[in-house]
């Protein structure tokens, strides 16, 4: 079934409304993680080809770090979360309170740093999705890449590609008065939540 | 003058223009497959994303099997000879490799997989690969001299 044919504009308004409630908590979840406080800012919400994917992120070759959840449960989804590789070494020296430029490189200590902020970040967007849906969903434990984000990015094409020639996503940044995260989070539910989702809340 | 052409997910580009370079940027899990016709110098890409093609999905190009069939059939449309083809294909990584994720995340190895069964069975063969393993890598394609390089993340071009 193409993704494009569960969606009309009632349905995405009111999803957009759970997604909104989904992002401000995940940035309740990366806070946690930080010990400051963030907002998530101008959380967007839009159907995007697929063959545009890389083209969001600055381009195929950028370098950066991925981190990627897939939900089980009543409403599936897959989240990204990209970070610039540089952005991320300076992230991991906030985490680990370590002096700016200690990080020069991504082993296993700080691969484990990021992707505790892809396990908070989701948990958070999940909690709050089904705490206004009554559903129930669960996450897997985060994958972390470090590569190219046209290489990061395949993941969520190929998983998608088959069935539709575009995603419905949810994309924003979290940042305070102080510092911006250049992180984007990406939520992209199924084709079946998409359709749990459509008949929830339907008079 | 050098003239980068980006070929795209689920693309296929077919040139005979000196300068010109066929560039697949980023590839993970896709594969790009380039065919030259060494003595009418003329090259193809494909940067396919899936391994077998899903009948009622009209890009050809985004499956491997499908998206071979139709780079072979552009590159003699040129005017390229089939039996003087030379294949080289580079892309395929796994790049989940946490625990906990199923083996339909193995999409990189799937589509070598595939590439190499149609490759046989259209009795063409490859003369090299760069594949699998668990980093990205962009291929570019000199039409001009004919040569195809990979670059991995923060490694330089090298000759495929």
């Amino acid at each position: 079934m193409d993704q494009t044919l569960s969606i009309n504009s009632e349905f995405l308004n009111r999803f957009e409304g759970y997604a909104v409630e989904g992002v401000k908590s995940a940035a309740s979840g990366f806070s946690s993680m930080l010990g400051e406080s963030l907002k998530a800012q101008d959380p967007t919400f839009k159907q995007v080809p697929i063959t545009e994917i890389p083209k969001l992120l600055g381009g195929p070759e950028t370098e950066a770090v991925g981190i990627y959840l897939r939900a089980e449960g009543d409403v599936p989804c897959q989240f990204m979360l990209v970070i610039p590789l540089v952005r991320s070494m300076e992230l991991v020296d906030l985490l680990l309170d370590q002096a700016p430029g200690t990080t020069k490189e991504m082993g296993s200590l700080e691969r484990s740093a990021l992707g505790e902020i892809g396990n908070l970040t989701s948990s958070y967007f999940l909690n709050s999705i089904c705490r206004l849906t009554g559903l129930s969903v669960r996450p897997s434990p985060p994958a972390v890449m470090v590569d190219m984000v046209g290489a990061i990015m395949d993941i969520i094409i190929a998983t998608c590609g088959g069935i539709s020639d575009s995603v419905l996503l949810v994309q924003t940044k979290f940042a305070n008065e102080k510092r911006s995260f250049e992180t984007s989070f990406w939520v992209i539910p199924d084709n079946l939540s998409l359709e749990v989702l459509s008949t929830k809340g339907r008079g | 003058m050098d003239n980068p052409i980006a070929v795209g997910l689920g693309e296929c580009v077919v040139s005979k223009a000196n300068g010109d370079i066929l560039v697949a940027y980023g590839l993970g899990s896709c594969v790009a497959v380039s065919m030259l016709d060494p003595e009418k110098k003329i090259c193809g890409l494909l940067h396919a994303v899936l391994p077998e093609e899903i009948k009622g999905v009209e890009t050809r190009t985004k499956f491997v099997n499908s998206g071979i069939e139709e780079l072979l059939h552009s590159m003699e449309k040129a005017g390229a000879k089939k039996e003087k083809i030379v294949v080289r294909i580079a892309g395929g990584a796994n790049m989940i490799t946490a625990p906990g994720f199923s083996s339909s995340f193995d999409i990189g190895t799937r589509n070598v997989a595939s590439a190499h069964a149609t490759l046989n069975k259209m009795s063409l063969p490859l003369k090299s690969e760069s594949v699998g393993g668990h980093v990205g890598r962009t291929v570019r394609f000199y039409v001009e001299t004919g040569q195809v390089t990979v670059r991995m993340i923060g490694g330089v071009e090298a000759n495929l």
